[in-house]
């Protein structure tokens, strides 16, 4: 798999751009993800859901239901998409460096 | 080729972005006889094989071609039908629920003429581009899936079972000589993405081996609970194990109690489970859509195991070849697949179709299980 390089980290990274090892994470991934989430700048908002995602994925271990994640973070669907255009799965759970969804996506 | 931009700017890129568009409307594509008459249709009739008319309360009439499609296409072939919707169907043309494609002409003498010149149409190999047919009590063209060519959990290949299949029932394709339409529908795993479940004939691929687990990436690269959760039997708990010197987080799966579904799979990249020799095909029939007479109904398992051998697959053609003959012989007029091996008995049906019965075809998964056995002692010897 590839690794990419910046600001002196190493993350190792598949082919969609997620982290391989959540414990490879550091505030600096976000950094280094947030161009090709189309993101500019990351806002408090952005930092408060993925601090939740973060959260949730130690405690329980999967990534939380996109319900949970508006009930608890008070983001509307359509507000997470502002945040994250790409969407909580593919721009939120790769910036919080959270395995990449399965299933039927 | 060297990058061309289609104008998008990644710099900005929720700048000029249209969204939530939807589909173009239908209506923009009728051919005119179509929006004339929608919605005020007198009746209909099959002319011939894969020639339908359908007349309106107006009079009009509209004939309809139909002529069987790979699904799977190139631009090159799609530009092809375009070509002859320009020639005969002032560029109108539509594709059925069931991937035929359908051309639509104003007379007999153009329909006769553009079945003349779908049927003369032949790749390279030989093989019929546009074999008109797929109409009435007969063999259409086969639902399938992704198989080999694009899905990561298939148990056998879509396409090619699908040509080996349709090669072998084409006369049914161009005839109308059974005794109600039989539907052959394909599923490359049990996911069962299209139709299968509930189909005439399906084929379906299927694993005889449990996931391997790659203790190494389960718990980075899957969420261990999913993977517990998508087990349909219990079969996956999760587990700590010393790999390599260091203790990780990983799964666990009871052999015996793993029916190689691979939903494991599916959530957890980290439990693969396809193997050559151990996947293959199961046959099911007897399943309906249609309300006609009798309820729709599931397709049944009748052959449990089909090896996979590429690329023509022989000994799955020809179970579906025997049982299509024996319905064809043995059922009555209107009588689907499933309401004949009803009618008969499905020991019967068995008998008929020379196919093995063995304990993999009983049904053990849950209680109703116990609903597919025979609490009566009606039977024949």
């Amino acid at each position: 798999m590839a690794i990419v390089e910046f600001k002196s980290n190493k993350f190792e990274v598949d082919e969609d751009g997620f982290l391989l090892k959540f414990e490879d994470w550091n505030p600096e991934w976000v950094e280094y993800v947030k161009e090709s989430e189309g993101i500019a700048v990351i806002s408090e908002s952005h930092q408060k859901v993925i601090d939740f995602l973060q959260d949730y994925y130690k405690k329980n271990g999967i990534a939380p239901m996109v319900r949970i994640l508006s009930k608890v973070t008070g983001y509307k669907l359509k507000e997470i998409y502002e945040l994250f255009p790409s969407g909580p799965g593919k721009g939120a759970c790769k910036m919080a460096g959270l395995p990449k969804p399965t299933g039927c996506v | 080729m060297a990058f061309i931009s289609s104008g998008y700017n990644p710099a900005k890129p929720m700048e000029g972005r249209i969204t939530d568009i939807g589909p173009r409307h239908f209506t923009d594509f009728l051919p005119p006889v179509l929006a004339k008459n929608k919605g005020a249709w007198d009746y209909h009739e099959i002319l011939e094989p894969g020639v339908l008319l359908h007349v309106g309360l107006s009079g009009d009439k509209v004939y309809t071609v139909r002529c069987g499609g790979a699904r799977l296409m190139s631009v090159t072939h799609i530009r092809e039908i375009c070509d002859i919707a320009d020639k005969y169907c002032g560029g109108h043309l539509r594709f059925t629920t069931r991937n035929n494609i359908e051309f639509m002409v104003g007379t007999v003498e153009d329909a006769k003429a553009l079945k003349a010149d779908l049927n003369a149409r032949k790749f390279a190999g030989g093989s019929y581009k546009f074999p008109v047919g797929g109409t009435g009590a007969g063999v259409t063209n086969i639902v399938h899936t992704q198989g080999w060519v694009h899905c990561h959990t298939p148990a056998t290949d879509a396409s090619g079972t699908v040509k080996a299949t349709m090669d072998v029932v084409f006369e049914e394709f161009q005839n109308m000589r059974l005794p109600a339409p039989v539907r052959i529908s394909m599923a490359c795993c049990l996911n069962m993405c299209g139709a299968v479940h509930c189909s005439d004939i399906a084929i379906l691929g299927i694993h005889r081996k449990p996931p391997i687990i790659d203790h190494e990436s389960v718990d980075n690269i899957c969420e261990v609970p999913l993977a517990v959760a998508a087990c349909p039997t219990g079969a996956i708990r999760p587990t700590k194990i010393e790999f390599q010197g260091k203790q990780v987080n990983t799964v666990a799966v009871k052999n015996e109690r793993c029916m190689f579904c691979g939903n494991c799979y599916t959530m957890c990249p980290a439990m693969p489970l396809a193997d050559k020799t151990g996947d293959g095909i199961a046959i099911m029939v007897g399943g309906k859509i249609s309300n006609r007479i009798t309820t729709p109904k599931f397709s049944k398992v009748v052959v449990p195991f089909i090896p996979n051998e590429p690329p023509r697959w022989p000994k799955m053609t020809k179970v579906i070849k025997k049982i299509l003959d024996t319905y064809a012989g043995d059922a009555r007029k209107y009588e689907r697949l499933g309401d004949w091996a009803n009618r008969i008995g499905w020991e019967r049906f068995f008998e008929k179709c020379d196919l093995e019965f063995s304990a993999h075809l009983i049904d053990d998964f849950r209680d109703p299980a116990y609903y597919t056995w025979r609490q009566t002692t009606q039977f024949k010897f």
